[in-house]
């Protein structure tokens, strides 16, 4: 699993530097009690986000997950002060939004939703009207220009750009401030293969760079590729809020393969009170805990103690050639939480965010 | 704020539109001077000297130059305190010989002399009218761009101060309007009193005056345009919708006033009216409702020649200016808070 999460942790004030996850620290920098938004129209009520509890913490990429309609970009809206919230209080850097947003608003970056310029001015000029509005030197420009990537494309016309030339220009946009905080919302909307892999390399070296990043999206495979934390949420409610290795917890099945008969071992194991199955032959494909062991055939064992494997076929003069733990990816967990299949997980006692998966 | 301006100001001048629409205006003020100075170029002796050595001809401008209020308009005899038989002083005769001249020149055929009085009530209005249109739309579309491109939202994640924003962006749109009005408009006004000049014609006095002030009037109902244009646009949050609504009201706003009784049946408070009077100096506008009983014949016609029996009134400019700067006002309010206020 650790291949799961690519940004390391990137804050100086992280209290533990395990891999794969950026601990939360003090103040978080982003946090709603709360929340809600309604929306009133002549069709009747919608309830957009139903009191989210939401809490980021500094450092590492946090994804925003949720299904369309979920109520990720209404918070998003909020909390960058483009839509009011019905009820529920929300801060960013500790300061209370959107009362004291624009003390804070130089140290945040946002992209929400689609990138949104002038299709007839060039990315340059597109950047320096943003750039002049809070008085950043044009300089500043030409480097985010450079970050992204766009160097020798920004005097095109802005209509004349690809997606991912959009993408990476709203990415650069929100670079001019120096942000601290940068809020994407579904960054990859639209993008073939190559500008996804170009705005995740992004995202995740802003996020090496020491940028708090919150990544709002449904592509599950693309959150998980990049985060370090994550939190669910449905139909504007929190469903999961952790570390990404937290909230897929421990392995609770095994790949096995051994020399040898593999029906006798799947006897064995099964007498060892562990219930053991072939492995289908689509399954090897599947998740990313299969990467890296070897093709053939194969058993399926569930349980998340190993050593009670290798103990039992040990036993029976069985050799396991193989043994791949084999843990829930997100997309798992996603339906799993979203479905109201949740397991009920504890998240860890240094994590103050949601506490469980609800 | 300093650097929202400037910021604005970009903005302003980066928008294709807006650099079209000014273009159409610099392109109609300099047709409208090329058009007046090309047909009223002077005509040469030969051409004169053709139609008045006709005996008819030569009888005629005599007749004219001898009893001018029978072929020459009020303020023109006026301008030369002609007493309806003969002129009185050296430059009034000339004035009144160079309309006749004029006057019969086309009647026989001939280009009419440069008349800046005549220009400032035709082309200079026309233009004047045109140029507050256009005006009105850059305001419009400088506002409407932001809302179709949804740049807008992308503008308040660095400036989160609505407030300011709007402030701004309606302080540079009303700033360029006044400024492009007064340049193209005093251009054509110098521009067509520095022909006349050139060509050695005697300018009533008092024209020159009313001609700037005239522009000045003009420029300032140009800034209050594209101010109403911006701020209707960023209230609607539409281009298309602010236009349909401006037509709308156009055609109907005066019989709407009308109709409802809002300021009961006087005409004093029809847009028009108002505007006319802020542009041209001052307007006329026809109520009945303020004249005493006894000037109502019993079968219901006016007795127009009693004293205080005249239905007409005037409003001035400074009356139309309160009315057209209130009106405005009122939609720049609604256009802050509702923007302050509603999801973006």
């Amino acid at each position: 699993m650790g291949g799961l999460c690519h940004a390391p942790p990137v804050s100086e004030t992280l209290t533990d530097g395990t891999a794969g996850g950026a601990a939360p620290t003090g103040e978080p920098v982003i946090e709603t009690r709360g929340l809600r938004k309604v929306y009133r129209g002549r069709k009747g009520t919608h309830v957009a986000v139903d009191g989210l509890d939401l809490r980021v913490p500094a450092g590492g990429v946090h994804g925003f997950l949720g299904p369309n309609g979920s109520g990720k970009t209404t918070t998003i809206r909020m909390l960058l002060g483009l839509a009011r919230p019905t009820a529920g209080s929300m801060r960013l850097f500790g300061e209370e939004v959107p009362a004291r947003l624009p003390a804070v608003i130089g140290r945040v970056g946002a992209v929400v939703e689609s990138p949104k310029f002038s299709p007839n001015l060039t990315g340059r000029q597109n950047l320096r009207l943003l750039a002049r509005s809070v008085g950043v030197p044009d300089e500043r420009v030409e480097r985010a220009v450079a970050t992204v990537g766009l160097t020798g494309r920004e005097k095109e016309r802005y209509k004349g750009y690809s997606l991912g030339m959009k993408q990476r220009l709203a990415i650069a946009a929100t670079l001019l401030k120096d942000p601290a905080l940068l809020i994407l919302d579904e960054p990859t909307n639209g993008l073939d293969p190559a500008g996804i892999r170009e705005v995740r390399d992004t995202i995740t070296g802003l996020g090496e760079q020491g940028v708090t990043v919150l990544l709002s999206s449904h592509i599950l495979a693309e959150v998980q590729q990049v985060c370090t934390s994550a939190t669910i949420v449905g139909r504007g409610r929190l469903l999961a809020s952790g570390r990404v290795d937290d909230l897929l917890g421990a392995a609770t099945r095994h790949r096995v393969t051994v020399a040898g008969d593999l029906g006798a071992a799947a006897d064995v194991l099964t007498r060892a009170g562990l219930a053991a199955t072939p492995e289908p032959p689509a399954h090897g494909h599947q998740g990313q805990g299969h990467q890296g062991h070897g093709a053939g055939p194969a058993l399926l064992v569930e349980g998340d103690d190993p050593a009670a494997i290798t103990r039992a076929l040990g036993e029976a003069g069985l050799w396991l050639t193989s043994l791949v733990p084999l843990k829930r990816d997100l997309e798992q967990l996603f339906l799993e939480v979203t479905a109201g299949q949740g397991p009920g997980m504890t998240m860890p006692a240094d994590w103050s965010g949601a506490g469980e998966v609800s | 704020m300093r650097h929202l301006l400037r910021a604005e100001a970009d903005r302003l001048r980066w928008r294709r539109a807006v650099v079209l629409l000014v273009l159409g205006g610099v392109l109609l003020t300099a047709f409208t001077f090329a058009v007046t100075a090309w047909n009223t170029r002077p005509v040469s002796q030969a051409e004169l000297d053709a139609v008045f050595s006709e005996r008819y001809a030569a009888s005629e401008l005599a007749e004219c130059q001898a009893h001018p209020r029978r072929y020459l308009s009020g303020a023109v005899i006026d301008d030369s305190t002609v007493d309806g038989t003969t002129s009185d002083g050296a430059g009034s005769d000339t004035l009144v010989e160079q309309r006749c001249r004029d006057l019969l020149s086309s009647w026989y055929g001939l280009r009419p002399t440069l008349d800046p009085q005549n220009s400032l009530e035709n082309g200079v209005a026309g233009v004047s009218a045109v140029l507050v249109l256009l005006l009105l739309l850059v305001g419009t579309t400088f506002a409407g761009h932001d809302w179709s491109t949804g740049s807008m939202s992308n503008q308040l994640l660095y400036e989160p101060r609505r407030a300011r924003v709007w402030g701004a962006k309606a302080l540079v749109v009303t700033a360029a309007a006044m400024a492009v009005c007064a340049v193209l408009l005093g251009a054509l006004w110098g521009g067509l009193l520095g022909l006349a000049a050139l060509r050695d014609i005697t300018v009533a006095p008092g024209v020159p005056g009313d001609g700037w002030a005239q522009v000045a009037r003009t420029t300032l109902l140009a800034g209050l345009a594209a101010l109403l244009g911006f701020a209707l646009t960023m209230l609607f949050r539409s281009t298309v919708a602010t236009i349909a609504v401006l037509f709308a009201l156009a055609l109907t706003s005066g019989g709407l006033f009308l109709t409802l009784g809002i300021f009961g049946t006087s005409g004093r408070w029809e847009p028009a009216t108002n505007v006319a009077a802020l542009v041209v100096g001052e307007a006329d506008y026809y109520d009945e409702s303020v004249l005493a009983p006894e000037c109502f014949r019993p079968n219901g016609g006016l007795r127009w020649k009693r004293a205080g029996c005249d239905p007409y009134r005037t409003v001035g400019a400074v009356q139309g200016g309160l009315y057209v700067g209130t009106g405005v006002a009122l939609v720049c309010v609604g256009s802050v808070l509702v923007h302050r206020r509603r999801d973006v």
